[in-house]
């Protein structure tokens, strides 16, 4: 590409860049505004009397410790849940021999096509009924159930790229199957399972509307929740409540910013292999 | 080896949790959710009467909101597929061209609203499109086009148009992403190859990427029409259908009947419904869009 081109293509993307940023930026900026500088005409400055205290708001009022354990909690719990199921199953997809394997594939595929919405009444009978709603499992059981598909999906395409000599080794030397999953092949599959880690951290970070219906218990509720609650706390303190959505943000930012090379390379993989 | 890979029990093992949480997860509810889909329960565990198919009658033939929000969902899937995917295919192959470290940086920041949480970036949103003191009227004064300031997500005309915005905005990342990988995976001898026989520039990108890339054009396209009927959570937390219905979408209709409108039975026949579009609309763009190569 000629120099004056490629300047001219890198001045475009700084400006797109900029206008993907710009509301977060927005955000953070008038989280430490006082209510007034809303009414302001200016797009983005740096405020004379900066509001520090909106974020004690949001870390004591908005019971942020509270709503990020329980975060991490169901998180980590769905992580592990998702990536364990999800590796026997591709393990058993690409390599075991048995009959009715890409029948079963694809129904397992069809959960990325049917709609979480639909299936929210039905299982917020049978969660009532089984006294899952208000308590982690009412979270982890479902965000499970929705990563599995995808990570799945990924971990099948991933694993198809593994030379089979890897077991026939293991095999002659006498190692069980499940050392051979989970000993030889797990480690192989690391940049999928980051990937679908990840991906699996970020449904379950952000996730809303199963956690509005299923939590109603203010001690199990999670994050994308205390900026609900702060909202109606502190309908008029917008500074408060740009403050609580920062807080909320920052961890699903910085997980980002470590895994984005990871994230990128097993997209790559999956979507090439299919 | 033959023997280690066709053991029964360990194949059970492997395959019996997930298929478990499908079962329950997914296949289970959906025969619950029929079987109330013919009662006109009015919340889950009160009283049950049954009413055959009474809920399906009154939804397909004189429902106007479910159509509307089928209609809803049709025009942001176009939205989708005229509007964010060629954009998304466009800055795919550019970013794969600017090369460097310039490419890793602007892929990076191109990703960031992705992980952000749908209820951070909905009342995000809100905010920046508050007729009083939102900024986007804001910049709308400041480059002297102050005329068209707008009570953009409370005017039933431009709230879809709106919403649209916003989903392009948060959504950008993952499109970009996916064409992105698709680009990369186009060995670079071919370009060679293209070159040499004399393409460049907008030809050579119309004649050999878009074509290179049908595969993963048709995956997302078939995700696109999904997402745009999925549209739920984005919805239900700006203008929860309204204004008028001009935002209606079915996930928000069904969850408003169900627990707002005490709707149970009827909300779970829209559910039934809704599945069997969503399906429909997978194989439907399935068949239209499939390449020669890609299955999915």
């Amino acid at each position: 590409m000629r120099p004056s081109r490629k300047w001219m293509l890198w001045t475009f993307f700084l400006l797109v860049a900029l206008v993907q940023l710009f509301p977060l930026l927005w955000l953070a900026n008038f989280s430490i505004v006082e209510a007034s500088g809303f009414f302001t005409d200016k797009i983005l400055f740096w405020p004379d009397a900066p509001q520090w205290h909106n974020y004690v708001n949001a870390w004591v009022d908005g019971k942020f410790p509270r709503y990020l354990l329980n975060s991490v909690v169901v998180s980590a719990a769905t992580i592990i849940l998702t990536v364990v199921i999800s590796v026997s199953m591709a393990y058993a997809f690409t390599r075991m021999q048995w009959k009715g394997r890409s029948v079963v594939y694809s129904i397992i595929l069809l959960g990325i096509m049917i709609p979480i919405h639909a299936t929210l009444l039905p299982n917020f009978a049978i969660f009532k009924e089984l006294g899952l709603t208000n308590s982690y499992w009412g979270l982890i059981l479902p965000y499970t159930a929705v990563s599995v598909p995808f990570a799945t999906f990924i971990l099948t395409g991933f694993m198809k790229s593994i030379p089979l000599a890897v077991e026939e080794s293991a095999v002659v030397d006498g190692a069980s199957i499940y050392r051979i999953v989970f000993r030889i092949i797990l480690p192989l599959t690391m940049p999928a399972v980051v990937t679908v880690a990840v991906s699996t951290f970020l449904t379950c970070w952000n996730e809303f509307i199963m956690a509005y219906t299923f939590i109603s218990k203010d001690a199990l509720k999670t994050l994308p929740f205390s900026v609900m609650n702060f909202a109606g706390q502190y309908s008029s303190d917008y500074g408060s409540q740009f403050a609580v959505m920062v807080l909320t943000s920052i961890p699903a930012v910085i997980i980002y910013a470590i895994f984005n090379e990871k994230i990128t390379k097993g997209v790559t993989a999956g979507a090439v292999k299919g | 080896m033959h023997k280690v890979l066709s053991n029964k029990l360990a194949i059970f093992t492997f395959v019996f949790p997930g298929l478990a949480f499908f079962l329950f997860m997914f296949v289970a509810p959906v025969i619950l959710s029929f079987y109330y889909s013919m009662t006109d329960t009015i919340a889950p565990g009160l009283d049950v009467n049954m009413v055959g198919l009474s809920n399906y009658t009154e939804l397909l033939f004189h429902d106007e909101r479910f159509w509307l929000s089928l209609r809803n969902a049709i025009l942001l899937g176009l939205g989708f597929v005229l509007i964010q995917h060629p954009i998304c295919i466009f800055f795919a192959i550019m970013l794969d061209r600017i090369g460097g470290k310039s490419e890793k940086w602007f892929r990076t920041i191109f990703f960031i609203p992705c992980v952000i949480s749908v209820v951070v970036i909905s009342r995000m949103w809100l905010t920046l499109l508050d007729p009083t003191f939102g900024m986007f009227n804001k910049l709308l004064s400041v480059i002297g086009l102050d005329s068209l300031q707008h009570v953009w997500l409370g005017d039933p005309n431009t709230a879809l148009g709106s919403l649209l915005t916003i989903l392009i905005w948060s959504g950008f990342g993952w499109g970009l992403l996916f064409y992105y990988a698709g680009v990369k995976g186009i060995p670079e001898d071919i370009y060679e190859a293209a070159r040499l026989d004399g393409a460049v520039g907008f030809k050579l990108h119309w004649k050999m990427t878009i074509p290179l890339l049908k595969p993963v054009i048709a995956v997302q396209m078939t995700l696109a029409i999904v997402t745009a009927l999925k549209q739920m959570e984005t919805v239900y937390l700006t203008t929860n259908g309204g204004p008028g219905d001009s935002t209606q979408f079915v996930a928000v209709y069904l969850y408003n009947q169900a627990f707002a409108a005490s709707q149970y039975g009827y909300a779970n026949a829209i559910s039934i419904l809704f599945i069997l579009v969503c399906l429909l609309a997978t194989f439907v763009s399935n068949k239209l869009v499939k390449g020669d190569s890609i299955e999915y």
